[in-house]
This record gives structure tokens, sequence and C-alpha cells, in this order.
């Protein structure tokens, strides 16, 4: 192996220059809870304070070799700062992640307070990657995550009203999802100021068991396409659930990288899309890591590679109650199967 | 019109209003029931049922997605709102129609299956306790002893939020043994409900009804022993 840094091995393949062996990382959250445990930060800790928060992601990072540390683990941060408030389940035994208790009834009632990166746990996740750029930002890559437009608007306003007001109203859910993508363009460049690598937009409710596909196209890919012209690169769209159906209309979002999961039949994307971009995806992030036997996983990690993935991603985040043994036979798996070129990145 | 041609005028308008999220035609088709004294449970089974039978072939043909089984739904229950308190006991015949909680687990608010699961026993005759998503494990216990309801339906779309199923079968079981408890949600399995000692486990809308009254049934041979 060349002496090629944790975060130039990502960078360079972002970029699409080549690389020594393919990094091992993720667009979303891969907190896992023996890193947790071993530094004694409860789960429901690690989304409070910008310190447990970097402290957390960082320990997961150096425990199983990971390439990039990613930040935050919930999906609540936004809304919460809108002042929807959130449940932690502080008292709560096992792993459950934030919700959000009460969303607003309909979409011409969500306010969006100016100052909104001031509330709540806004600053902590600020703090957490200036903490990351500061301890790991010369070694490692930093990331964090947006939802996509639709999906965060279904955290403000439930997920089922919205999807039916986009039939019957739709100019109010037009107007809130425009709003939103003002927003997620100004956030995303935001965090990239403060020291993230790359943000991944992660627009989970629009794949085909919830919405169709002629749904995507009219009312998401014009508001995805609007925030990757104006992102910087690396520009990562994800989706999850299914997205046979839609993985074209993806691919012409303006995204340079396309992430799916386990539900996406990856050697027909890949020969549907082409080689001139990248495809990421697509392990079962709870079975693998906490239920799969040894032969599971490097038949699995093989599995994505020879499909034609160009980074081995979990399909959404991992779920942090890993196997230390597997975890790591995961990451070993991908350094060591993806030492050959992928369809889009060539090697040193 | 003849009172057959009339019923399958309203039968098929009941349907179609289904089918094409009509709400105003199902409203006026379900009033027109009650106003010509046709059988009202007909209607519900062979109109409103019916059409959302269609709904639900369109889904897995991937013609309808959710938006479109949601606001089929929104318009069956208008007619369902309308032409329940209607239904005569008798129409209901001998076939076993009970009391169902419903919800999904702790943690978990993923719901859009669990709604359209309780839609389904709304339209074949039970009556349906919604608890609602993020239930607390022991809502559960109290839910089902307050109302004596025969099943318990519970929904998780997360591999961990699916764990606290086995606790609440364990619960229920503990204080009232004669309860059905059926499961579901992506992660669920037959073989996950049999290792948690549910009663029951129903892949999708289609057989999650179906599969009740068939748990009740054995129900009652179990306690008729
Ligand atoms: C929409 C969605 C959301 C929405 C939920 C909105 C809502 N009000 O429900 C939002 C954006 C809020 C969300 C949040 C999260 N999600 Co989510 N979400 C999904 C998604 C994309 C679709 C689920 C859905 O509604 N499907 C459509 C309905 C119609 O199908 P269904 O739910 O399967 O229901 C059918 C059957 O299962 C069955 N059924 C369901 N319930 C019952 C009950 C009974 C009794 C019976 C008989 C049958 C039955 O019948 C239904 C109708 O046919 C799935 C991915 C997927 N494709 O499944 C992920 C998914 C469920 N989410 C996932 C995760 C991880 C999360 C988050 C933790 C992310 C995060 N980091 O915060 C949070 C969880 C927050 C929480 N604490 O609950 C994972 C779960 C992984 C796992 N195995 O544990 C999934 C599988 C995504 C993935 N690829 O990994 N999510």
């Amino acid at each position: 192996m060349t002496d090629m840094t944790s975060r130039e091995r990502v960078l360079k393949l972002f970029a699409r220059e080549p690389v020594d062996t393919m990094p091992c990382f993720s667009g979303q959250g891969m907190v896992t809870v023996p890193a947790i445990d071993s530094v004694g930060i409860p789960f429901p800790q690690i989304h409070l304070t910008a310190e447990n928060m970097a402290e957390s992601a960082i320990k997961s990072m150096e425990m199983f070799d990971f390439d990039a540390a990613v930040v935050p683990y919930d999906m609540c941060t936004i809304p919460e700062a809108f002042g929807l408030g959130v449940s932690i389940y502080e008292n709560a035994e096992g792993i459950l992640f934030p919700t959000i208790p009460k969303k607003w009834p309909s979409p011409d009632e969500v306010v969006i307070p100016e100052d909104y990166l001031e509330r709540a746990r806004m600053p902590v996740v600020d703090g957490a990657i200036k903490l990351l750029k500061e301890k790991i930002g010369t070694t490692h890559a930093i990331g964090t995550w947006i939802l996509g437009p639709f999906t965060l608007a279904g955290q403000l306003v439930e997920l089922d009203v919205l999807m039916k007001m986009a039939y019957k109203e739709k100019a109010k859910v037009e107007a809130l999802l425009d709003k939103i993508v003002d927003l997620t363009i100004d956030l995303g460049r935001h965090y990239r100021e403060i020291g993230a690598d790359f943000v991944s937009l992660r627009e989970m409710g629009t794949g085909a068991d919830l919405i169709s596909p002629k749904m995507f196209k009219k009312l998401i890919q014009p508001r995805l396409r609007k925030i990757f012209e104006a992102w910087d690169s690396p520009k990562i769209l994800h989706i999850c659930g299914s997205t046979d159906l839609i993985i074209e209309l993806m691919n012409d979002c303006g995204a340079e990288v396309i992430s799916v999961d386990h539900k996406n039949t990856l050697s027909e994307s890949r020969s549907k899309i082409g080689n001139d971009i990248l495809l990421f995806g697509d392990y079962d992030g709870f079975n693998l890591p906490s239920k799969a036997s040894g032969e599971e996983i490097q038949e699995a990690i093989k599995k994505c590679i020879d499909s034609g993935v160009d980074a081995v991603w979990p399909g959404c985040d991992i779920w942090p109650d890993v196997k230390s043994e597997n975890m790591q036979a995961i990451n070993n798996a991908i350094k060591e199967f993806g030492r050959v070129s992928t369809p889009a990145v060539g090697r040193l | 019109m003849g009172k057959e041609e009339l019923r399958e005028e309203l039968l098929k308008q009941l349907h179609e209003g289904v089918v094409e999220f009509e709400e105003d035609q199902v409203k006026e088709a379900a009033q027109r029931v009650l106003d010509e004294g046709l059988n009202v449970y007909d209607a519900v089974m062979n109109g409103l049922a019916a059409g959302m039978q269609e709904v639900g072939e369109l889904y897995d043909q991937h013609e309808y997605f959710v938006p479109e089984l949601l606001m089929a739904a929104d318009a069956l229950y208008v007619g369902l709102d309308i032409l329940r308190p209607h239904i005569k006991m008798e129409d209901l015949g001998d076939k076993p129609k009970g009391q169902v909680v419903i919800g999904t687990v702790q943690g978990d608010v993923h719901d859009i299956g669990k709604n359209i699961i309780k839609m389904m026993f709304d339209v074949a005759g039970f009556t349906v306790h919604d608890l609602g998503r993020d239930v607390p494990l022991e809502k559960f216990v109290e839910e089902q002893l307050n109302t004596d309801s025969e099943i318990v339906a519970l929904s998780a779309m997360m591999t961990t939020t699916m764990m606290g199923m086995e606790k609440v079968i364990k619960m229920i079981k503990e204080k009232n043994p004669n309860v059905a408890i059926m499961l579901g949600g992506a992660p669920v399995t037959s073989d996950t409900a049999d290792l948690f000692g549910a009663d029951g486990y129903a892949e999708s809308a289609g057989n999650a009804v179906q599969e009740a009254i068939k748990m009740i049934g054995r129900l009652r041979e179990m306690q008729a022993k």
C-alpha cells in the first residue's frame, strides 16, 4: 500500500482519480456501540453535545479503520431547530433514534426561523464538525448529510399528509419544498465552509416504495437539480428503498455520486447509468454488521464490488449495535477486494 | 331503475369512487344506499372493499404508489363513516368479527404501513383501537385489557424496534393468554413471528385480515377444548 492518507483516498475517489484501494466510509451515520461503550458515552448522549458527537464519531472511525467520520446521527436536528422539539429517549434501554414528537398539520403552517442555525442542536452539529476538523481533519475525511427536500418536509409535516397534498394541493407542497431547497443550498455550503469534506443529500422518502417515478420526475427531480447545481463537488445523492424504477432519474439530477441500498439491483443500475458516474452501495447496514457470518460478509462485499460500485457503502445508517468482529471484517473485505479498479475509478 | 339495477349502479359508484379517489362520489353513493334502504353490508363489502382490493392490485403492479393508496383510503373512509353505523348485526352472519388494538411499537415512527393495515381491519368490520406510533410497550397491554380486544396487531419497521415486539407479546400473554397477537412490518418475517411467540403474521395488507380471522378461529377452537 502507498502512503496515501484516508482523507486523500476519499477525496481522490470523489474526484475520480486513481486510489490505492477502496476507502471504507459512508455518507450516513456510522457510529457504533462498541466504540461509544469504550469511551463510556450512552447512546442518547451522543446526539446532545458537540464533544460527544465528535468523540463517538472519531472512536467509531478509529476502532474499525474507517477512512472518514460522519456526523450527525439523527434526522431531527433541523426540525427541532424550527421549534418542533425532539424525543431523545434518554431512559430507554437499547438503541432508539431521536424522533420528532409532533409535526405541523399542513405545509402552509411551517415556520422557518431565520436564526435556526443558532437554535437547538444546530450548534452541536456545527461544533462537532469543527472538532472533527481540528482533531482528524488532516488525516481523515469528514462527512455530514442533510435530508432531501421531500424527506425533510416529511419531518415537518406528516409524510402521508404531504403525499396526498402533492396531488390535491400541489402548490402548497411545492412552496414548502422550494423554501427547503433554498435553505438546503445554504446549509450545505455552510457545512463545507466549517470543515465537512462532503455532504450527502439523503432523499429517502422518495423511493418507488413510496412515490411514483412520475411524481419523482415532476416534484423531486427539478429541486434536487437546483441543489446540486448550487453545491460544490462532491455532489452525493442517496435514496434507500426501491430505486430500480428511478435510477435513471436519479442519474439526471446533477449528482456526481449515486448511492442506493440493497433493494437496488446494482449490476442493472450500473449498466443503465454507465461508467461515467460514481455508484455507491449497497450492503445491508443491519444484518451484515450485527448478524452475518464471516463467510456471508465476504460474499456480500464481493458481490457489491462485482456488481460495479466505486465504493462499498451501507444502504442506510449502520445499525449502531454492531458486532466488532463483523464490522472489522466488513472493512477488511472492502480494503482487500477494493484493490482492483472499479468502473469509474482507477488504481495506482 | 329496478332494485338490482340500482344496487349494481351504486356498488359501481362506490368501487370507482375508491379507485379514483372521488370522495364526493363515494359520499353521494353511500348516502343513496341508506336512502334507498339497500343492504349496507353489501355496499361496504362489494362496493368499498372491492374498490380497495382493486387499489391493492394496482399497487402491486406499480400502477399506484403510496400517495394513491392513501387517497383511496380517504375515499373509503368517507363511505365507511356513513355506512358503518347502519350495518346490522345479522348482516355480519357468523363471520367472527372482533376488536383489534393496533400500533407501531416504541421508538419507531414508521406508520404508513400500519395505517394501511388498520384500514383493512376497518373495512372488514372490526372495531379498531389505533394507538398510533412510537407506542410505549405497556400501552398495548393496557389497551388490550381495557377494550378486551381479541387481537393485538403490532407493526415495526426497524430491526431493533422489532425486538420490542417480543416483550409486548410476553407481557400480554402473561396477563391474558387468550389474545391473538399478530405482527407485521418490513423487517418481520413469519419466522420471527414464530420465534417471538406471536399467533400470526402477514407480509402485506392483502392477507392481513384473512390471517386475523384465521387466528381468531384457532383461538376459539382452543378455548372450546
Ligand atoms: C418512509 C420511511 C421513513 C419515514 C417514515 C414516515 C412515516 N410516517 O412512516 C421517515 C423519513 C420519518 C423515516 C425515518 C427513519 N427511518 Co425510515 N424508512 C422509510 C422507508 C423509505 C419506507 C417505509 C414505508 O412507509 N413503506 C411503505 C409501506 C406501505 O410499506 P410497509 O411499511 O412495509 O408496510 C407494509 C407491510 O410491511 C405490512 N405491515 C406493516 N405493518 C404491519 C403490521 C401488521 C400487524 C401486519 C399484519 C402487516 C404490516 O403491510 C404494509 C402494507 O402492505 C423505509 C425503506 C423501505 N423501503 O422500507 C425506511 C426504513 C424503514 N427506515 C429506516 C431507518 C433506519 C430510519 C431512521 C432510523 C433513520 C435515522 N437515522 O433517523 C429513522 C427512524 C426514526 C424512528 N425512530 O422511527 C430503515 C430501517 C432499517 C432496519 N432494518 O432497521 C429502512 C428499512 C431504510 C433502510 N434501507 O435501511 N423513515
